[in-house]
């Protein structure tokens, strides 16, 4: 089959490879019909993660259909049309008997590389990394889905792939940043990167039942979405704006009940620090550019909460730690707990309340896809969310 | 026993001496300290299975192939003793002993030591419920008597000893609660690098997972 492989730092190419087969008894071997790019992916590119190694497979938003399964998967059977969620669980330990799937201590094979930085150990994830269990992801025609009695959705309407497949990362991701940022009714939101996370925890604010919705980006096209579905803008690119001073404006003088952090370890900053942490970053001092959570916590009101979809993966230098205590905020984040949001936010599809698809500006083939993910990381031709149709020549 | 604090609805009874060494007198001691010759590893999990379901598997001595890493077969030679044969992934190492079981608690500990061979080695293993009964705490405590044979195990399984342990204590725990162990060996991958090996050394990929089938407890 052909798959997109990681060859190093900016470095992906497409290569045959052999097809997956089953190999453990809850497994499912799936014909992969869309996947995505994902902004993490794109940390990958960048050499960001460590324990990647030449020739991993990338990919971790992908649906398809089912070719096969493993003896103990009941719950699906040849031909079924699947979307998979990008974390693996088990469904039986600890972790997932409390739903936080993305904790499970059955999926990672190298639990210990994991231990040895974070001192446990969460779930393995698809085209992730070694640390993170070094499955092969989904961005090939084929792919292996361990624990296939547990994590896909069956989906047997009709909706198109399109409308279905963010179910796999970025919809739950979203919807789980803006449940984690506890928003009331009538809230005020501020969103930190506008990208697809970012789109989908506006999306989820105002479902949510936010009053308003201020979106921070730089690039156009990303401010524009987010304006389509309702946000008020802000582009902290543009001469003169601050944007502690336009969240204290935009919420008379109060600041926002809930700021989510859809930026991550990347971070970009117009200001002085973003020279500081990419100088520290370059030398190794920090592991992940942080200006936007430092902003956040800056930013969010007395007693608000700061909610952090946004990937890191290690040391972070200068937080504002005194502003978080003094204003006795809440913190929460971490990897979704894809399996609780699944079934609800497909219901929400279908019932009509959102269109996912709404986000994407390209469609490509496999063999485009080492181009775009050039294209997407240089923030050029205007991407939002890039699909790719594994099959298509 | 203080009468300051009188509301803990769940609390347990202040252990006096907990599971292989791990509570003195209600307080924490640490693992034995590595001297002497002799290196310890201690190590516990939270396997949600019933206790006497746990110790049966472990007990299970010929199938513990499925589960510990590069033990290729254990057999049975005597109503508590047996025989073990450990094989690098390559096929082109491999140490044999025998070893023999000293205390059989049925449904909650076992404890074992080698008997002659090229391993020097003991240990046990201990099953109870968590405190508040939630899930089943399995400890285990193992000792190796460094030396030539203790070199010759390490590079076997390209882990330390201790580690091993620990691998298969995860193993254990997988298998007993979802009737499988994880795993990326034989999945399609591109071109490795000139390092790839070295990766592979470093990520533990090199010693091959257990095979784990058909033997969940709950």
């Amino acid at each position: 089959m052909k798959a997109l492989c990681w060859m190093g730092s900016s470095k992906v190419e497409v290569h045959t490879v052999s097809d997956p087969t089953i190999l453990n008894p809850h497994d499912a071997i799936i014909k992969v019909t869309r996947t995505a790019i994902c902004g993490s992916d794109l940390h990958l590119f960048d050499g960001f993660i460590p324990t990647m190694e030449e020739g991993d497979i990338l990919g971790h938003e992908f649906m398809g259909i089912v070719e096969e399964v493993g003896k103990d998967v009941n719950n699906l059977q040849r031909g079924d049309r699947i979307v998979v969620p990008f974390t693996i669980a088990c469904g039986n330990c600890e972790f997932c008997r409390k739903k936080i799937w993305s904790a499970c201590d059955n999926t990672n094979p190298n639990a210990h590389l994991m231990e040895a930085a974070y001192g446990y150990s969460g779930s393995g994830l698809f085209g992730y990394s070694h640390m993170m269990g070094g499955y092969a992801g989904g961005q090939a025609q084929y792919v292996r889905v361990p624990f296939a009695n547990v994590g896909p959705l069956k989906i047997e309407s009709d909706l198109p792939d399109e409308k279905v497949l963010f179910l796999s990362d970025i919809f739950p991701t979203g919807f789980m940043a803006a449940e984690n940022a506890q928003i009331q009714e009538n809230d005020i939101v501020a969103v930190w990167g506008c990208g697809p996370v970012g789109q989908f925890s506006i999306a989820s604010a105002f479902m949510l039942g936010a009053a308003r919705v201020i979106a921070i980006d730089r690039f156009p096209e990303r401010l524009e979405l987010a304006r389509s579905i309702g946000a008020v803008t802000v582009d902290y690119s543009e001469e003169d704006v601050s944007v502690l001073t336009a969240l204290k404006d935009l919420t008379g003088g109060v600041g926002p009940d809930s700021c989510i952090d859809a930026v991550g370890l990347e971070a970009h900053s117009a200001q002085l620090q973003g020279m500081y942490d990419k100088v520290k970053t370059a030398l190794m001092l920090e592991t992940d550019r942080s200006s936007v959570l430092r902003q956040a916590i800056q930013g969010v009101r007395k007693g608000g909460t700061v909610s952090i979809p946004g990937v890191y993966g290690g040391l972070l230098d200068k937080m504002p730690f005194g502003a978080a205590f003094g204003k006795g905020i809440t913190m929460k984040m971490g990897q979704t707990n894809m399996h609780n949001y699944m079934k609800p936010l497909f219901a929400r599809i279908e019932k009509g309340q959102i269109d996912p698809s709404y986000i994407i500006s390209h469609r490509i083939t496999l063999d485009e896809a080492p181009d775009m993910y050039k294209v997407w990381r240089d923030k050029k031709q205007n991407v939002t969310k890039i699909v790719i149709d594994p099959w298509a020549a | 026993m203080s009468k300051v604090l009188n509301e803990k609805p769940n609390a347990e009874q202040l252990p006096t001496v907990g599971t292989v060494g791990i509570i003195v007198d209600g307080h924490y001691a640490p693992p034995p300290e590595d001297k002497d010759g002799k290196t310890w590893v201690r190590t516990s999990a939270l396997v949600h299975a019933d206790t006497r379901a746990l110790y049966e598997i472990w007990r299970d001595t010929e199938n513990i192939p499925l589960w510990q890493e590069q033990i290729v077969r254990v057999t049975r030679t005597g109503e508590t003793t047996s025989h073990w044969v450990m094989q690098s992934a390559d096929k082109s190492k491999t140490i044999e002993w025998d070893s023999e079981i000293l205390a059989d608690e049925p449904g909650h500990r076992i404890a074992w030591r080698s008997i002659g061979g090229e391993s020097n080695n003991a240990g046990e293993v201990v099953f109870e419920p968590s405190p508040g009964s939630r899930a089943t705490m399995v400890t285990v405590l193992q000792e190796f008597r460094m030396g030539k044979f203790t070199s010759l195990w390490e590079s076997i399984p390209g882990r330390n000893p201790k580690q091993a342990v620990i691998e298969n204590l995860r193993h254990f725990k997988a298998l007993a609660e979802t009737g499988e162990i994880p795993r990326t060996e034989g999945q399609p991958h591109g071109p490795r690098g000139k390092i790839a090996d070295t990766k592979r050394s470093l990520y533990g990929e090199k010693i091959t997972t257990p095979p784990g089938l058909n033997r969940k407890a709950s």
